[in-house]
């Protein structure tokens, strides 16, 4: 019977009951079981199908009497109570989502950016030929200005190798915004119901 | 309707005075009631004193331990005014229905 009164006061104390409390039902819990087995009865008597269930019988009278404390949420993203910092999860996916705008763009930028040298370099070795005949030898000076210095087609493999791992990231990035935002979602509906 | 049936005994037995929580096993079963078989009077207890409907108060027993000592509040008082009430009627009602069928079995 002491390992019933003993499991309860865990139970007691695992759902945040304060100890004055707990001691006071813990003491009413004792004095009536052994009341009940001084009359040649036993806890039964007194306790009903709920001597089987310790912790159920223990929630069910401190959760009557109102004295449990609000279950603290397990959530690996927040260490802290939820409530106390609400601007988190909003915080992390537009953080995320912007570092993989920026990634995108960045890496968008880069293979426009070679492609373009890549066509100016075309251009360029095309000017050192003679010009044609409708575009007449005064475009020469222009188009060596537009086209810029002059590069190799080899130059363009470990740009479009770095814009390749940009786009990886930002769809990596974006993956886990979705994943996050998502299980989010339905933490927050299980919470309503 | 039996929880709410449940309390009501608890209260009725309450108000005959103060009386602590396994004298009220004793006094309901002694009456035919064992409502003890299906859970304890704990949380009932605990939800009454909770809703302000029992006041509570400790006291030495005879030779015993200390117990606590539940007695009716004003509140409690009419709530078990009311709840009689309603009881009674509700069970005039299912009387009265019990009758007719009663009735219509014997025209059978």
């Amino acid at each position: 019977m002491i390992e019933f009164v003993e499991e309860c006061r865990r139970e007691w104390k695992r759902l945040g009951v304060p100890d004055p409390i707990a001691n006071e039902m813990a003491l009413d819990l004792t004095a009536d079981i052994e009341e009940a087995e001084s009359d040649g009865g036993s806890a039964e008597d007194v306790l009903g199908n709920s001597l089987f269930d310790p912790r159920r019988f223990a929630a069910a009278w401190a959760s009557a009497r109102g004295v449990t404390s609000p279950p603290i949420p397990v959530d690996p993203f927040t260490p802290f109570p939820r409530n106390r910092r609400p601007w988190f999860r909003p915080a992390v996916i537009a953080a995320l989502s912007l570092f993989g705008l920026l990634t995108a763009l960045a890496a968008a930028a880069l293979l426009i950016g070679r492609h373009g040298v890549a066509v100016a370099a075309t251009i360029g070795r095309r000017a050192v030929l003679p010009p044609p005949q409708w575009f007449g030898p005064a475009m020469h000076p222009i188009q060596r200005f537009v086209s810029g210095p002059t590069f190799s087609s080899q130059n363009f493999g470990p740009f479009a190798l770095l814009a390749l791992v940009m786009f990886v990231a930002c769809l990596v990035t974006l993956a886990f915004v979705v994943v996050y935002w998502t299980s989010g979602r339905g933490r927050d509906s299980k919470r309503l119901f | 309707m039996l929880r709410g049936v449940l309390d009501l005994c608890l209260l009725a037995v309450i108000g005959e005075g103060p009386v602590y929580g396994y004298e009220m096993t004793k006094r309901l079963r002694s009456r035919g009631m064992s409502i003890v078989g299906e859970g304890s009077i704990y949380p009932l207890l605990g939800r009454l004193e909770r809703d302000g409907l029992v006041a509570t108060r400790r006291e030495a027993s005879n030779g015993g331990p200390p117990r606590k000592y539940y007695s009716l509040s004003l509140e409690g008082r009419q709530s078990l005014e009311t709840g009689v009430t309603e009881w009674i009627a509700a069970r005039d009602a299912i009387d009265r229905a019990l009758d007719l069928m009663k009735v219509e079995v014997s025209h059978d």
